[in-house]
């Protein structure tokens, strides 16, 4: 019987690494290609002369993506949509959070309801109407319209995350605090955020990311190269013929390095924030 | 939550000579109802500006005709009749119901194997996790432009790894020919979503009490026993969300279609965002058309938007 069953398991064992390592491969031969591309004189990318591995590695690449490109533009715009649209959410999701986590009041429960619904209405839905508003606005290629655009998505979502955690956070804690003197706001500034420095991690750098990473809606309120940010930027490099593959891939892998990098820091919190309502499915 | 408005609490003696005012003030930010209104007012704004109203204007375009900037013309249900006689749209609905049901049906299984071999013991196993998870953090926009590059014709890598290995002759169109096109952007959405699911089906692994794998190993339960017996159980509730927020996310994205072929060749891979993008946005500017592309899907996303909201807020104890 025992014997059955450790050969059963040892099985499953083989069986899992070899799934393992098709998996990895499955994985990695795309990272490489980039990184590789990247790398190569135009000679081994394109024509009879492709090189699988590069033969002389170059950075000529990386030199023409700064010299010859709004690149660093693109990479400004970015850094200043995705800390905006963070910092602004952050305190909007916080507020949110406590008010619905801690304090009693008519509508709290709809209000709840509402911010989740909101989080999972996708941008594709609203993106014409909303290109619509921020032209009548004057908010297109502008970062500040694509901040305030952001928050749509942002805040339901951090608000979401923090209620959990700040519900777990005990009572007794704020009482006290209150009976010391604190009024609720000193006491959300002094007792609940501190305690939920974990949730603070997760939600930062989710909206970062997702700031980071939006597509649609940078693409459709910017048309100028000053407004654009690194994901419309690229797209709209592949658009141009006079852009060749080496110093675009040589961007991506710059343009995916910062949350790729973020990720395996916070890599721990962020998947247990994830486990239920995560980004990007 | 009876503590908010009995506790009183000594003011220091300078605070004593707080005027009137002040005092009320404070009185009135010390209630529950003032206050929560407060602290939720910016988010409020937030859902009404950036959500209800764009959604209720949305509505209102798909009954104009309307290009950007300008007031809308009142023409009724023309823009929905249009549609639904266009064999363009037919096709985007068929496309997107294949698009979304394989894309998520795929990324299902390969990351509930995935998160199953992550769950046993192995060295480094940790490593190999945070490593297999890295293309769900690579911005999409990304993957997509390297995946259009893999798939290039002439120098991409997987024509000239077939060539290499003299597989092919003629090397393959894996984006413009109308019989691969779906099957290519399936692919690149697959290898984006797949560490979704890993992520959430191995939190769900680990959830699972060991003893009960142990007192099924006492009971003689095979390895495929305990596994259809226990683990698909329990990972049940994981499985219904993660398929429905995969659902929604995946047939509304919009940057693989747009980004590695922009629904062609002929439609053949136009998904219901895209239409919507290039009826509103590429030369015509027909945004009440757009928009009433995006309305007609919508019933069916809400359906698994109510059922999700319902899930979250349980979770967080609402």
């Amino acid at each position: 019987m025992a014997l059955r069953m450790t050969a059963q398991r040892r099985a499953f064992q083989a069986l899992g690494n070899g799934i393992l390592v098709l998996m990895l491969l499955w994985t990695a031969i795309p990272f490489y290609w980039m990184i590789a591309t990247s790398l190569k004189h135009d000679k081994e990318i394109y024509g009879y002369e492709a090189t699988l591995i590069p033969e002389k590695p170059t950075l000529d690449n990386y030199a023409t993506v700064f010299r010859e490109t709004p690149y660093l533009t693109f990479l400004r715009n970015s850094v200043v949509v995705a800390a905006g649209s963070t910092a602004v959410s952050l305190v909007i999701a916080c507020l949110g959070a406590y008010a619905i986590a801690r304090l009693n009041f008519p509508g709290r429960a709809l209000l709840a309801r509402g911010l989740v619904f909101t989080y999972l209405v996708p941008t594709s839905l609203l993106f014409i109407p909303m290109f619509a508003m921020m032209s009548v606005l004057r908010l297109t290629d502008s970062l500040h319209g694509l901040i305030i655009a952001y928050l749509g998505f942002d805040v339901p979502f951090c608000t979401w995350l923090l209620m959990g955690y700040f519900k777990s956070v005990p009572v007794e804690l704020e009482e006290a605090a209150r009976v010391d003197g604190c009024n609720r706001v000193t006491a959300l500034v002094r007792i609940v955020l501190p305690m939920s420095l974990p949730a603070i991690v997760v939600v930062t750098f989710f909206s970062f990311t997702h700031a980071w990473n939006e597509f649609l809606y940078a693409h459709v309120f910017t048309s100028t190269t000053s407004a654009r940010t690194v994901t419309t930027g690229l797209v709209n490099f592949m658009s141009q013929d006079v852009f060749f593959w080496g110093p675009l891939m040589a961007s991506t892998v710059m343009s995916a390095l910062p949350p790729v990098l973020m990720f395996l820091v916070f890599q721990r919190w962020v998947v247990k924030g994830l486990t239920l309502g995560g980004v990007k499915g | 939550m009876a503590t908010s408005t009995t506790v009183s609490f000594p003011l220091p003696s300078s605070r004593r000579r707080l005027r009137w005012r002040g005092e009320r003030i404070q009185r009135l930010l010390a209630r529950d109802r003032t206050l929560g209104y407060l602290f939720l007012f910016p988010a409020i704004l937030v859902i009404v500006g950036l959500v209800a109203y764009p959604f209720a204007s949305a509505i209102v375009m798909t009954f104009q005709a309307k290009t950007a900037g300008t007031p809308g013309r009142f023409i009724g249900l023309d823009n929905y009749r249009e549609l639904l006689q266009s064999e363009q749209f037919l096709r985007t609905v068929v496309n997107t119901v294949v698009y979304t049901a394989v894309g998520v049906g795929v990324k299902f299984l390969l990351g509930l194997s995935m998160a199953l071999v992550l769950n046993q013991e192995r060295f480094c196993n940790n490593l190999f996790r945070s490593f297999l998870l890295i293309p769900w953090a690579i911005p999409t926009v990304m993957s997509a432009l390297n995946w259009r590059w893999m798939f290039d014709d002439a120098s991409g890598l997987i024509n000239n790894i077939l060539v290499r290995l003299n597989l092919i002759d003629e090397t393959i169109s894996w984006l413009s020919n109308p019989h691969l096109a779906m099957f290519s952007v399936i692919v690149v959405v697959v290898w984006q979503g797949t560490p979704f699911f890993t992520m959430s089906f191995l939190a769900g692994l680990q959830a699972i009490p060991k003893e009960l794998y142990e007192a099924a190993e006492i009971d003689g339960a095979s390895v495929l026993q305990q596994f259809s017996h226990i683990t698909l159980p329990r990972l049940r509730p994981i499985f219904i969300t993660a398929v429905m927020l995969s659902a929604i996310l995946t047939s509304a994205g919009i940057q693989f279609v747009l980004i590695l072929t922009n629904g062609g060749p002929a439609d053949r891979t136009m998904i219901f965002p895209v239409l919507a993008y290039n009826l509103a946005l590429g030369g015509a500017q027909r945004l009440g058309m757009g928009a009433a592309v995006s309305l007609i899907f919508f019933p069916i996303l809400v359906v698994f938007i109510v059922f999700l909201t319902r899930r979250m807020l349980r979770e967080k104890g609402e």
